[in-house]
């Protein structure tokens, strides 16, 4: 995977590169708006990663100018800024995404793979998920673990199969808030920890391997090995 | 006429003009007609009791000089008929013989000695009997059978007899009844169409202020791009309308350097925040096990907490300013309660806690999610972190024609007496509180900035309420007639 990263402070240059790199991406960056176009015409990018405040011009213009020059790859905007304007929600309608800073890079890694499966869908979706012994019927919203039933509430059972869907990878707490409920805030009190608290205690009875882990500062992780 | 509690129509300035302009108008023009009555009326009776003085006094002399034999009754009354045929009879009567005019002789006996004029004069001498006369003066007698008394002038002749003669004003006087009726059918008229123009006149002027005070009052709350509505004319209205809009242009401007300043704080915390956040991540996945773990992931956990504090903090100092920046979009707002009460329900029962939502009929707000969402976690982690053990936390959504109430109830401790007065201000908070006091202050800022308030007060059976009261639709949305007239930039 072909990754352009935009962004012009060096210090989270410098690590965003190191990271998507262990990531798996191949990564080539850009400071400014003008070096950035250029390499974007000239290579195949897979996907790319622009931060709105740029020092030569603003990353939405940069985007617009690079969708004229007929850059097809999905934009990650990364945004300083205190609230998210309009035109990038108007990107983001068009099929691109945003985070805003600081961010977690399990969150950033989330995003971006969730960016490339919506550019390449990869056919029929699942019905059925299945993490080691942990199964999920899409359909009869029913999960088994063992082959015995697991009693989940309805909302417990989209949170299992949020983390089945990124079993093995790292899912953040303002992640699960996102992507299970829907909304984009930060809580001051432990209502994420109590729900997955809830949850393992159904999925990982005791005398059974864990399967959820908690990375503390992190977030959570499905096993899959 | 117009009480306080009268209608919108009759408190309206327009009204309250108009109808003092027409009161001052009318009473200006009753008394300059009535004044102009008077003199006509007085003009009259001068020139009567001129003419009255003049021919009493040839009359006199002729009375005198004619020899009273047989032919005097006819020379004086032949005197006295021609000079009545100078007052002219304009009131078509039965008779030949002008009754606007009399004369009369009166013996020393007071007995009719000659008599010209309408009848048999014994009503007339009878009425002069009772009247006390003073000579060279015309005085006025009411004769019975005549509605307007006559001006009378009084001679005596050497014999003993006395001359009488009378003249009715009742043609001038009906004239100046007419006058009257015509003037007062006029001044109604004019009194009516004065307060119509007025009152219209005022009130489409009046009107270009309603509507200015209309967009103005909807211009202020995130949204500066509009321009209250202007007119091609000079007057004070338009100028009005045209202070407004320079003032709009300079708060836009402060405003804009407002955001520009957040703006770049945000940015300049941000970019170094996001830098350390991403080194202690990578630090903490090179040496995810053993004791170096615990102080990076402390400092990982302080580092979102103080990304949300700089948001909020911020997020409330825009609002503080009328300046908060928001998207509208719908949102169902008690769909969003029921998402909430889920997410918080486990936490709530882990402490002890019970939640109970009344929820009400589905209801739609424009407001910027985002903020919203952050608005009601808010009020959630609120009851979360201060409620002991044990308590209910009860949340209704109150609906309403143009507003929908959230409040929040609890039966605990309620808000301790010495925050009780500044709750909503910033970096209060309770002694017992470990949260940074900015809770209240940023839910008052979202409401205000929605057009909104937020309410807390201890309620009177024990335990806190929090109400939050939004407006359904949005002012920017009521689609009022009047067009806004957005800026050109």
């Amino acid at each position: 995977m072909r990754l352009l990263l935009v962004e012009d402070e060096l210090d989270i240059q410098d690590f965003l590169k190191r990271s998507l790199e262990e990531a798996g991406y191949q990564v080539e960056v850009a400071s400014d708006g003008t070096s950035a176009e250029r390499l974007a015409i000239d290579g195949a990018f897979d996907i790319l990663i622009v931060d709105l405040g740029l020092p030569d011009q603003d990353g939405i213009t940069l985007i617009f100018r690079l969708r004229q020059l007929g850059v097809r790859a999905p934009v990650l905007i990364l945004s300083a800024r205190r609230s998210v304007d309009d035109r990038v929600r108007g990107l983001e309608q068009g099929g691109d995404d945003y985070l805003t800073k600081p961010f977690a890079l399990a969150e950033l890694l989330a995003r971006l793979r969730n960016l490339l499966r919506r550019n390449n869908p990869s056919g029929n979706e699942a019905t059925r998920l299945r993490v080691l012994d942990l199964e999920l019927d899409l359909l009869r919203r029913e999960a088994t673990r063992s082959g015995e039933t697991l009693q989940l509430t309805p909302q417990e059972f989209v949170l299992l199969e949020y983390f089945c869907r990124n079993a093995g990878r790292v899912v953040t707490r303002s992640m699960i808030l996102d992507q299970v409920w829907g909304m984009r805030i930060h809580p001051e009190t432990n209502v994420v920890d109590v729900h997955i608290y809830r949850l393992r205690g159904k999925v990982d009875s005791v005398g059974q391997q864990p399967l959820i882990r908690t990375l503390r500062g992190v977030g959570y992780v499905l096993k899959d090995r | 006429m117009f009480s306080k509690t009268g209608s919108p129509k009759l408190r309206s300035a327009a009204w309250r003009i108009s109808f003092w302009a027409s009161v001052a108008f009318a009473f200006g023009t009753m008394l300059v007609f009535f004044f102009l009555q008077k003199f006509v009326e007085n003009d009259i009776q001068r020139r009567s009791d001129a003419w009255l003085s003049g021919e009493v006094e040839v009359l006199g002399n002729v009375a005198t000089r004619t020899p009273k034999d047989g032919l005097y009754g006819r020379v004086v009354g032949e005197v006295a008929e021609l000079a009545g045929r100078e007052v002219p009879n304009k009131l078509p009567s039965e008779s030949d013989t002008n009754d606007s005019v009399f004369f009369l002789q009166r013996g020393a006996d007071d007995s009719v000695q000659l008599w010209v004029g309408a009848g048999s004069g014994q009503d007339t001498l009878s009425a002069i009997v009772k009247t006390t006369m003073i000579l060279d003066q015309p005085t006025d007698v009411r004769v019975k059978g005549f509605a307007v008394p006559f001006r009378v002038a009084c001679i005596r002749v050497d014999d003993g007899s006395q001359i009488y003669l009378g003249l009715s004003e009742r043609d001038e006087l009906r004239v100046l009844r007419n006058l009257r009726i015509r003037f007062l059918l006029w001044w109604l008229l004019i009194v009516f169409f004065g307060f119509a123009i007025v009152f219209l006149t005022t009130r489409r002027m009046l009107s270009h202020v309603r509507r200015i005070t209309e967009a103005a009052s909807r211009i202020g709350h995130s949204d500066l791009n509009s321009r209250v509505p202007t007119t091609k004319r000079n007057d004070e209205v338009a100028q009005l309308a045209l202070t407004l809009n320079r003032m709009l242009d300079r708060i836009e401007s402060s405003m804009h350097q407002l955001h520009t300043i957040t703006d770049s704080l945000a940015h300049d915390l941000r970019s170094p925040l996001t830098a350390i956040r991403g080194k202690l991540e990578m630090t903490l996945s090179a040496s995810s096990h053993g004791e170096q773990a615990e102080p990076i992931v402390s400092a990982i956990e302080e580092l979102d907490r103080l990304t949300e504090f700089l948001n909020q903090s911020l997020d409330v100092a825009e609002a503080k300013a009328d300046a908060l920046r928001l998207t509208r979009t719908d949102i169902e707002l008690d769909e969003l309660l029921r998402v909430m009460t889920d997410l918080y329900e486990p936490s709530m029962a882990d402490k002890g806690l019970q939640i109970r939502l009344h929820s009400a009929d589905p209801v739609t707000i424009r407001a910027d999610a985002a903020l919203i969402h952050r608005m009601v976690a808010n009020l959630f982690d609120n009851e979360l972190k201060h409620l002991p053990a044990a308590c209910t936390v009860t949340i209704r959504l109150q609906v309403e024609e143009e507003r929908v109430s959230m409040v929040f109830e609890d039966n605990g401790p309620g808000f301790s007496s010495d925050v009780m007065p500044l709750l909503f201000e910033r970096r209060v908070k309770g002694r017992e509180s470990n949260g940074h006091g900015l809770g209240l202050a940023f839910i008052d800022a979202v409401a205000r900035a929605h057009g909104g308030t937020a309410t807390a007060c201890n309620r009177v059976k024990g335990g806190a309420q929090v109400t939050v009261t939004l407006p359904r639709v949005s002012r920017l949305d009521t689609g009022f007639p009047i067009g806004m007239v957005h800026a050109a930039h």
